[in-house]
């Protein structure tokens, strides 16, 4: 993408003012889109996003810049301007650029970009037609096939100079079912780090249905009386409660600076005994896996939470450097427009011993939230709120009649205490995690869980 | 290389591919940003963005590729995209690159002198200080910014466009943290406006005393309660819900107000007006993105449903003209709709007080959390985690927080019984800036304890 050459040019230019640190994040990333929407193929977006993000740090203060091009005159024009705003002594430094190549755990197959477009409308028209013809109350469907090629490259001033190219492929259906003047939607959207042949994990069929399906569903729902109760929560996508609850606040952007309801917490029990939470990088070709984080660290494996014990942070460089710890593969950008910070990559719930008729068979009168939505959570006081997407209310031990309109709101360090079952039957899902270094594909998991106590919002 | 070469090379690899129907889309965008935390800088950003979408239509159908980089192979590249993506595209819908000819409002451009470094880290610098000397509860934690924004959007193509827009002002934002008896209390204050129009001590005091009225919060009991939504609430729910007023989702039928345009679908005392030209907003916008002149309009009008939001393809659908809200959310997104100053009209019920006082009880809400998790803009339900103020005797008496207001949108808005004179603005994002007055729905259901 940039020679050494240039790239250490870049770098000295960036520190000569003081600095102690400097990096060069550069990217080139090609992004295709199908869409189809009224039975047919709408519209292909098609771009090539290309350009560089460039900081320096001084203790912990950082200075940054980015610009869209890749040429060494604006790289070096744009260092210029980033050193020129820390007003340090001038100094002259040099760097050596050494190249440490990490390997790539994740195998593609077949690379999107590089596939026949008629192949790929094939597979979006099969999953589309599966939604459309589920049911004659499906009133409309909305089908994209999403492919990335997200080329990194990280240089900076301790030598470092490393590259890796992520390739990502997902399928998202959204079916509205409508009648008597209501709509009700339901969705599906596997996602893998992988190329096509994500679809033979996947048949886009299942993928049209099962959207179809809790959209059809949820038009024979009525809506959940409001109250506090006991909720069974699905393995998959459920494991977003503990990606808003608990995974946002243990990251250090806000454990750094005082603005999480975990901080200074570690070696302390802060869940259930049942709990053990890990966030995972190195799993291959998942979701929210990296080879190397956007600071060049290596992915890795950290258990957050062993049986309710608070064990690790995510951490980045320079809220490391607040809080006096190493970063830990842990930090995450969309691309060279944000600063990077400490974000998830894939973070679950890890499988218990519970047995999942057990867990079903322990309410007598509660929730059972199938399939959730999105949530969103504010690190400092842990309040959260999600959406269940499909409910079902559990009565005297059985799953009972489907209901529309539920969410969870609580703070996260009281539901974490309060998972009091874990089951066996853990997997993830795919999730869009935003957040101040943009949107990055991370994976959320669990097995069934039981919140012993929780506050659904309702009609 | 520039932007004006690389549009040389666009429209030379477009003319030699025999196309007659095309047309480039740029913008621009730079952002210069101070941050402070505790009483440092933490962080000083500049940076600048630019990218570019060619359109044409190909074999009847419109097709568009897009890039960021500016090189020749990249000018190439582009127009043979978007000529195959055009191919492959099954829209038959007429597709449209606009003629010159519309007559352009010419509002005052938004364009505030650009501060220096120094200044833009000045004024973070004092409201994070008046932010601490507010209130001694203030704690580490707590962070103040100052930004200044340029954007430009310049659209040219082969029937004779060639337009430009652009927009420079500063943003400032205080978001401080209240520590009382180890709990944390948070709020955000952002006001744009030109530099000089940007007081610490207002911004920082009002940040402040937001943070310290919610202290002690705590949630509410279970039950139906009548619900006083403030101007920001009011505008939110708009902007949450804005896809109920697109002629690309009604359309689709994802709206529920496909095909309901003179039926009642408000409260009598709704009206709701679509305004590129408001007076003292940042928002000033002479033409849309597929370049056709904007225009004021009503779309709601004394609970009447006037008109949805149309850009050239749908509006051709409807057998109606564009209403100028063609929108491309990103430079290479497809063509869709947006609203510019969006805002429901100031009503005749007065002040917050009054309202307060006709409530008697109740909920004055003043924050939502989740809103993309919690509402659903298909169905028009919402399920909001939500906090504000318990009403009683017609009067705020306590902070509240951590229930849900549940209810649906297109119900929401007949249900409304009154409408204050005090019409608020959230800050604005891209081309939108949404506003509204204080508001009160009687008998809602609330999830708390």
């Amino acid at each position: 993408m940039i020679s050494r050459k240039i790239l250490t040019e870049v770098l000295e230019k960036a520190l000569s003012t003081g600095a102690d640190f400097a990096e060069v994040y550069a990217e080139y990333t090609t992004e295709n889109n199908l869409f189809m929407v009224d039975n047919r193929l709408d519209s292909i977006t098609d771009r090539v996003i290309s350009g560089v993000g460039i900081r320096i740090l001084k203790g912990t203060r950082c200075v940054s810049g980015s610009c869209t091009s890749l040429e060494r005159s604006d790289l070096l024009a744009c260092a210029g301007r980033i050193a020129d705003a820390l007003d340090g002594v001038p100094e002259n430094r040099s760097v050596h650029l050494t190249e440490r190549l990490f390997g790539d755990i994740h195998p593609i197959r077949i690379v999107p970009q590089t596939a026949d477009t008629r192949t790929k409308i094939d597979l979006l028209k099969e999953g589309y037609a599966a939604a459309r013809d589920y049911h004659e109350d499906i009133a409309q469907v909305t089908a994209s096939l999403l492919s990335f090629d997200h080329q990194i490259l990280v240089a900076n001033s301790d030598g470092l100079y490393t590259q890796d190219r992520q390739i990502r492929t997902r399928m998202a259906v959204s079916a509205v079912a409508s009648k008597n003047g209501e709509n009700q939607n339901g969705s599906c959207a596997p996602g893998r780090r992988m190329g096509l042949e994500l679809f033979d994990l996947y048949a886009p069929a299942d993928i049209g249905r099962e959207a179809a399906r809790q959209a059809v569903t949820m038009l024979s729902a009525g809506y959940i009386k409001a109250g506090r109760m006991p909720v069974a929560i699905e393995n998959g996508f459920g494991g977003v409660i503990f990606h808003e609850a608990c995974g946002h606040s243990l990251e250090a952007s806000c454990v750094s600076i005082g603005q999480s309801q975990f901080c200074g917490k570690l070696g302390q029990k802060i869940a259930n005994e049942k709990v053990t939470a890990i966030d995972d990088g190195t799993i291959p070709n998942a979701w929210g896996s990296i080879n190397i984080d956007d600071e060049g660290t290596p992915a890795q494996r950290k258990v957050l939470i062993e049986n309710g014990i608070l064990k690790s942070y995510m951490i980045d460089k320079l809220n490391g450097r607040r809080m006096g710890m190493e970063a830990n593969g842990s930090s995450r950008r969309q691309g060279y427009q944000w600063d990077t910070t400490s974000r998830m990559t894939n973070t679950y719930i890890a499988a218990g011993t519970d047995k999942n008729e057990d867990i079903i068979k322990s309410i007598e009168y509660g929730l059972y939230a199938k399939k959730m939505g999105g949530g969103s959570v504010n690190p400092a006081t842990g309040s959260f709120n999600f959406a269940v997407n499909e409910g079902y209310i559990i009565r005297n031990g059985q799953i009972c009649e489907p209901v529309r309109g539920a969410s969870l709101i609580g703070k996260g360090s009281d539901i974490i205490m309060d998972i009091d079952m874990v089951g066996q039957n853990m997997e993830t899902a795919q999730g869009m995690c935003g957040a101040s270094s943009g949107s990055i594909p991370t994976d959320v998991g669990q097995p069934l869980i039981r919140v012993s106590s929780i506050t659904v919002g309702g009609r | 290389m520039k932007y004006n070469e690389f549009k040389e090379l666009v429209t030379a690899a477009a003319k030699a591919r025999g196309l007659e129907a095309y047309e480039l889309y740029c913008t621009e965008s730079e952002e210069v940003a101070a941050e402070v935390l505790y009483h440092e800088i933490s962080s000083f950003s500049t940076a600048a963005h630019t990218g570019a979408s060619f359109r044409c239509i190909h074999e009847g159908k419109i097709g568009s590729a897009a890039t960021e980089l500016f090189t020749a192979q990249e000018a190439e590249r582009i127009v043979e995209a978007a000529m195959e993506n055009a191919y492959f595209t099954e829209n038959t819908e007429s597709a449209f690159i606009h003629s010159s000819g519309d007559t352009y409002e010419n509002p005052d451009p938004v364009i505030t002198p650009q501060p220096s470094a120094a200044q833009l880290e000045e004024l973070a610098l004092a409201i994070q200080e008046k932010a601490y000397g507010c209130d001694s509860r203030v704690a580490d934690g707590s962070l103040s910014e100052a930004a200044f924004l340029r954007s430009s959007v310049s659209l040219s193509n082969s029937r004779g466009l060639d337009l430009t827009r652009s927009r420079a002002y500063c943003l400032a934002a205080c978001n401080p943290s209240v520590k009382e008896a180890g709990e944390l209390y948070d709020s955000i204050e952002i006001k744009a406006a030109a530099f000089q129009d940007l007081n610490p001590q207002d911004i920082a005091s009002k940040a402040v005393k937001d943070a310290v009225s919610t202290i002690g919060a705590d949630t509410v009991e279970s039950g139906r309660y009548h619900l006083i939504f403030s101007g920001k609430m009011t505008a939110t729910l708009l902007s949450t819900f804005f896809s109920a007023f697109s002629g690309v989702d009604a359309q689709r039928g994802l709206s529920l107000w496909g095909g309901k345009e003179g039926e009642t679908v408000a409260a009598p005392m709704v009206t709701i007006t679509d305004n590129p030209f408001l007076e003292g907003s940042m928002i000033q916008v002479p033409f849309d993105s597929e370049g056709v002149a904007t225009r004021c309009k009503n779309v709601i009008e004394n609970g009447r449903l006037v008109t949805l939001l149309h850009n050239l393809t749908t509006a051709a659908k409807a057998g109606i003209s564009s209403t100028g809200n063609g929108s491309r959310p990103g430079y290479a997104s497809a063509v869709t709709v947006a609203p510019y100053n969006f805002y429901m009209e100031k009503g005749g019920a007065g002040s917050r007080e009054d309202i307060l006082r006709e409530a008697g009880s109740g909920i004055y809400i003043t924050q939502f959390n989740g809103l993309h998790a919690g509402a659903n803009p298909i169905t028009g339900d919402f399920s909001l985690s939500s906090a504000g103020f318990l009403v009683e005797n017609g009067e705020l008496t306590r902070p509240v927080k951590n229930f849900t207001i549940s209810g649906n949108f297109y119900e929401l808005l007949k249900s409304i019984s009154l409408v204050g004179d005090d019409l608020e603005f959230q800050t604005p994002k891209g081309d939108s800036c949404f506003g509204a007055p204080t508001i009160l729905v009687k008998d809602m259901p609330v999830a708390g304890k």
